[in-house]
């Protein structure tokens, strides 16, 4: 029987755990569970985000669905192809790249790391230069394609990296953190052409701890949570989780754990998220009464340490600390 | 198959470019050979059966050895380091192919060892020298290579696992070096060792170059020495071809390929 949407991507209750020893003398063998049961299902040609705080298990999953890591239980596929038993096949037809500067060739110029990427996927001898070309010219290296790579700028191999994982014209690409560590110029540039690849028709999935990042490209975001989906769809249809929240901006001087405790123990108050900036911290309120909580909120602070009060609607963000419990 | 030379010629480059200004690999083709040479020939020049040859030959064969042993490993080891090791994991290409191509392209470089064991002997030592059978022996020297490489093959896969292997492979280097007959005889040693150095391609190396540089074997036993050199390569091959196979979903399991 046919489906009428096969999905591009699927993982199936994929539980992944990682065996590490702690201590020299006495080895204590500890379990970590990295995936807990993760299911998830892309579309083809979707750009599809996950979204997730630090050890979610974000990387896990895209390794297990770059045949990297075998999954301790349960399935992938890529394509329809079993990435543990079809593993050849996907890697053949998927492309990745991994956030940060490691994974190229140093001492090598950006053109021959192009070059040799491009025999490891097999690409014909005879349209391995024009495809080189063509793909230095896309990610805006062509002028400094001769240089050795370990004089490139984060951005620059972070724009390698993506013209080196399109070689091979892969259908499924995966980007786990693919603007970490980026300038927001350099970061800006790397989603435009992410944009322009969606464009192309390629199916994309792309990790960040990036809100805004997620809300601007993605079609679909899941939010994980210690290797679990804790939420999922489209950034509207997350937002609209949080339509009935207002946020306080409290901006305050000096305040101290109790005080915030004080406010977290609030019968209007949904969470409150501290962000240190230099002396002041601004303290991020979600409530349900919006205006109404202001008043309270500052006879709650001690007078005399609040500055600029806001009151905004929920956006992506604030839907992320509601299902996270926390940002980053 | 043409593809897989071109893959393998190419990784043969790239790692070229990467280590080959790597302090270690210049210490095994240069200073170790240096080193086990000069003080080889002080050690043997007065005793009556010296032949200066053996010494040359035998100090080029323990340069070789150590860069064969010690590069595939290596290599590895560098792949992991540059973050590249898991790009080749995910990549369709064939590791084997490309580590193959990756040690043959230091076979080359170790061949200095073998420039450089002349230089002791006729340069720094004066002696003449006096191969009884140079075609023979450039024969037994190509055959001694492959066979050094596919020894090499064997033990780099156990990088791939074990992410400190180099230093297990140290304890491996002077064993083999002695059992192998490079510089000193085999038969020096008790006799229930001399079947297990039988198994090791190194021993036959030994005794084919050493056999043509001295024209001590004629050529049936050559040929008997190049077809050892062959078998125990080949079979070291089959089981490394293997092994890497066996090794890389071992890691994928134990997700050890990520420096982390
Ligand atoms: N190779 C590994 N060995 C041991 N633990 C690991 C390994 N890779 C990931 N983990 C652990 O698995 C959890 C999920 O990690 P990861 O997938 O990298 O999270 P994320 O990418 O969302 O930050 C973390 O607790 C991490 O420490
Ligand atoms: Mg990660």
């Amino acid at each position: 029987m046919l489906r009428d949407s096969v999905g591009a991507i699927e993982l199936r209750d994929v539980r992944r755990l990682f065996r590490t020893t702690t201590g020299t003398l006495r080895r204590h063998a500890k379990e970590i569970v990295a995936l807990d049961g993760l299911s998830l299902e892309v579309g083809e040609g979707e750009l599809f985000g996950i979204l997730g705080p630090n050890g979610a298990g974000k990387t896990t999953t895209i390794k297990v669905l770059t045949t990297l890591l075998i999954p301790t239980s349960g399935t992938a596929s890529v394509l329809g192809l079993d990435v543990v038993r079809d593993a050849k096949e996907v890697r053949r037809k998927i492309g990745f790249v991994f956030g940060g500067e490691r994974g190229l060739y140093y001492r090598l110029s950006g053109r021959d790391n192009l070059r040799y990427f491009a025999e490891l996927y097999a690409v014909p001898p005879r349209e391995i230069p024009p495809r080189v070309e063509e793909l230095l010219e896309l990610v805006g290296l062509r002028d400094r394609g001769d240089e050795r790579v370990e004089g490139y700028s984060r951005g620059m191999k972070q724009r390698l990296h993506l013209a080196r994982t399109l070689l091979h014209r892969p259908r499924v690409l995966f980007l786990d953190e693919p603007t970490i560590g980026l300038d927001p110029i350099g970061a800006r540039e790397l989603r435009r052409i992410v944009s322009q690849l969606h464009e192309g028709g390629a199916t994309i999935v792309l990790t960040t701890h990036y809100l805004f990042e997620a809300d601007e490209l993605c079609d679909r975001i899941a939010v994980i949570d210690k290797g679990r989906v804790v939420a999922l769809g489209t950034p509207d249809d997350l937002k609209a989780n949080v339509s009935d929240l207002s946020v306080v901006e409290l901006e305050v001087f000096g305040i101290d754990a109790s005080t915030v405790e004080r406010l977290r123990a609030l019968e209007f108050v949904d969470s409150v998220v501290v962000e240190q900036r230099e002396l002041r911290q601004v303290l991020r309120i979600q409530t349900r009464i919006a205006e109404r909580a202001v008043a309270p909120l500052i006879a709650a602070v001690a007078a005399g340490q609040v500055g600029r009060v806001a009151v905004r609607e929920a956006t992506l963000e604030d839907a992320y600390v509601r299902l996270v419990g926390r940002v980053e | 198959m043409t593809a897989a030379l071109r893959l393998a010629r190419q990784s043969a480059w790239v790692n070229f470019q990467e280590v080959a200004v790597n302090g270690f690999l210049l210490f095994a083709v240069v200073w170790q050979p240096l080193f086990v040479g000069v003080t080889t020939m002080y050690m043997l020049r007065h005793r009556a059966d010296f032949d200066p040859m053996y010494v040359v030959v035998g100090t080029a064969l323990s340069g070789i050895w150590s860069t064969l042993l010690f590069a595939g490993s290596g290599a590895i080891s560098h792949e992991r380091w540059t973050g590249t090791l898991e790009l080749l994991a995910a990549s369709p290409a064939s590791f084997f192919v490309v580590i193959g191509g990756k040690l043959a392209g230091t076979t080359i470089f170790s061949l200095g060892s073998l420039v450089l064991a002349f230089g002791i002997g006729t340069v720094l030592f004066g002696y003449p020298v006096k191969i009884a059978e140079p075609g023979w022996l450039a024969v037994s020297l190509l055959l001694a290579v492959v066979a050094l490489w596919a020894t090499g093959m064997f033990f780099a896969p156990l990088a791939i696992l074990w992410r400190t292997v180099g230093r297990f492979l140290l304890v491996l280097e002077y064993p083999v070096f002695a059992l192998s007959g490079f510089l000193f005889p085999v038969l020096l040693l008790p006799n229930w060792i001399v079947p297990i150095t039988n198994l090791l391609p190194p021993y036959w190396a030994a005794v084919a170059m050493h056999g043509a540089a001295s024209g001590d074997l004629d050529l049936s036993g050559l040929l008997r020495a190049w077809f050892f050199l062959l078998l125990t390569g080949g079979v070291l091959l089959v089981i490394a071809s293997r092994l890497f196979v066996e090794v890389l979903t071992r890691a994928r399991r134990a997700g050890t390929l990520a420096l982390s």
